[in-house]
């Protein structure tokens, strides 16, 4: 294996797993996993009309930026304001004009006669093309991450366990989940360049279902889904390596598979505990 | 005389075209237990929001601790808030979520602790002494996700009293619980009247409910108060039959309250 050529890879793909961790614990916790994708297929959207606009390589992280900024933050305007737009409702829909605006971009690049290659290769990630340049954003973001949630640990556990206690406890939780979700958008549209948007739903999903079945406690669970979702890549990667196998492919397949193992830990941790005997 | 820690002057809310709010006066005094009864629709639910600053009025003022509640906005609000301690019907939670007793707990000195700051020793100590003081300690480092309906609500009473509010505003504090829970929340809010003497605005449906401390009880139909006064004045046969449309008894004894049944061909 050429370790120059991928280091970087397995750099970018480690912290990749390690921030979507993070934040899966907080959408999985709050019931809203469809948030990652939705906001991650805003960024496509965006990088597609700034392709069609002329942009490219890495300057196409801006208008992918903007996108899922503002999708985000009609997220956050929309949902709550009437009883009957729920958060997993709104998501819906930011969701399909989203895709809608992606394809619709794609499109008119057969119309204008261009080549579509570079956000084709947008839509699947392309880990095993991973840099440098591209780690440096990623850890970035990471950092930004790490950052936000220890300054605001606490509110965020209080949004965690339900955004109306911690409002009735006087959290300034619109501030704090506008802040999330500006984060998120920034981390997801940096991630999703890298590792595609099916990769960045599986580890926002996977390890944070797998370290809730694990551990009880706000910062055990954290820890844990970052701990699992570093492990995922690693892992994934280590084993399409081996096995020469597709390196995106792996990971969402073992991400699953912890999750599977961490059901039946779970289950057969309350078994045992329930058939001890007690004096 | 203090002025009252809640004064509602003239409020009306209206919804769909309908007005489900018409309150033209709701004074309540420091220290006092209050108890809102009415059928569903009432307005109950959304009288505590407008409290809370939840739900705007189309008119009236509402005074809570002090501060106009209708007109406070971002900071002021999220301040106003960390004096009321508020208990929401149901807390639909994740089955799988990680958070222990102790953290559900913790989040009722969130907003006080205030923004960038973590919780202190001293925050701790008060989350150990609710836990405690209702008898919480065993479960502290159980998931909160994995007690029963009870322990839930003996949980968000203890979260919002380690907030050392002014003001309890607890809406239905024993829907969906047993008898056995019901009663032991009973106590569990008469105790903590006597320990604390905080005011306290309760909403339910049921008199069987209200603690002994309870001494005032206002009467909410179609959004406007048609009755307030002891539980004895307010709560009458006729009372009972004009705001639910059946007839009961009403029986009152021991400082506790109860709708009994009447016979077939009884007067």
């Amino acid at each position: 294996m050429d370790l120059v050529y991928w280091l970087p890879v397995l750099v970018g793909g480690v912290l990749s797993g390690a921030s979507c961790g993070a934040l899966g614990n907080y959408v999985v916790g709050m019931r809203v996993p469809f948030l990652a994708v939705c906001i991650s297929h805003a960024a496509l959207a965006g990088a597609v009309f700034g392709s069609l606009a002329g942009l490219s390589g890495p300057w196409m992280t801006l208008p992918a930026l903007v996108t899922a900024m503002l999708t985000a933050l009609s997220l956050g305007a929309l949902e709550g304001r009437s009883r009957r737009l729920d958060t997993n409702i709104v998501i819906g829909i930011l969701f399909s004009l989203s895709m809608g605006l992606a394809f619709l971009g794609i499109g008119l690049f057969g119309v204008l006669g261009r080549s579509d290659n570079d956000v084709r290769s947008l839509l699947w990630g392309s880990l095993n093309f991973c840099r440098w340049a591209d780690v440096r954003w990623i850890a970035a973001c990471a950092v930004l991450l790490v950052c936000f949630l220890t300054v605001f640990r606490k509110e965020m556990c209080a949004i965690l366990f339900s955004r109306t206690h911690a409002a009735a406890a006087g959290v300034q939780v619109g501030l704090v989940w506008t802040a999330f979700l500006i984060l998120t958008s920034a981390v997801l549209t940096v991630n999703f360049q890298t590792v595609g948007g099916l990769m960045i739903y599986s580890l926002i999903t996977n390890p944070a279902v797998a370290a809730f079945q694990l551990t009880r406690g706000h910062d055990r669970a954290l820890l844990t889904s970052v701990a699992l979702g570093a492990a995922s890549s690693l892992l994934g990667f280590l084993t399409a390596a081996w096995l020469d196998l597709p390196t995106g492919a792996t990971i969402v397949i073992l991400s699953s598979c912890l999750v599977v193992g961490a059901v039946l830990w779970a289950r057969w941790m309350r078994f045992s505990a329930a058939v001890r005997p007690t004096c | 005389m203090s002025s009252p820690v809640i004064a509602v002057t003239d409020l009306e809310v209206v919804a769909d075209r309908r007005r489900i709010l018409n309150i033209r006066k709701l004074h309540i005094a420091s220290s006092e237990v209050i108890a809102v009864l009415g059928p569903n629709g009432a307005g109950k639910s959304t009288l505590l929001r407008v409290l809370l600053g939840w739900r705007s009025a189309n008119h009236g003022v509402v005074r809570v601790l002090g501060e106009d509640v209708l007109r406070a906005r971002g900071l002021a609000r999220a301040r106003l808030r960390r004096r009321v301690g508020y208990v929401p019907q149901e807390t639909v939670v994740d089955h799988a979520s990680p958070l222990t007793v102790r953290e559900v707990v913790a989040i009722g000195r969130t907003g006080t602790a205030g923004l960038f700051r973590p919780l202190r020793t001293r925050d701790w100590n008060l989350v150990d002494t609710w836990l405690a003081r209702m008898e919480l300690l065993d479960l502290k480092n159980a998931r909160y996700a994995e007690l029963s309906g009870g322990e839930r609500r003996k949980v968000l009473l203890a979260r919002v009293m380690v907030q050392e509010p002014q003001l309890l505003l607890l809406d239905e504090p024993t829907a969906f619980l047993d008898l056995a829970w019901r009663e032991r929340i009973v106590t569990t809010l008469d105790d903590l009247y006597r320990q604390t003497g905080v005011t306290t605005l309760l909403v339910c449906h049921e008199l069987e409910v209200l603690p002994p401390s309870c001494r005032r009880v206002v009467l909410l139909r179609g959004g406007e108060c048609c009755r307030d006064g002891t539980p004895e004045e307010a709560l009458t046969d006729e009372s009972i039959e004009d705001l639910y449309g059946s007839r009961m008894q009403v029986w009152h004894g021991n400082q506790r309250h109860a709708l009994l049944p009447i016979a077939d061909g009884a007067d």
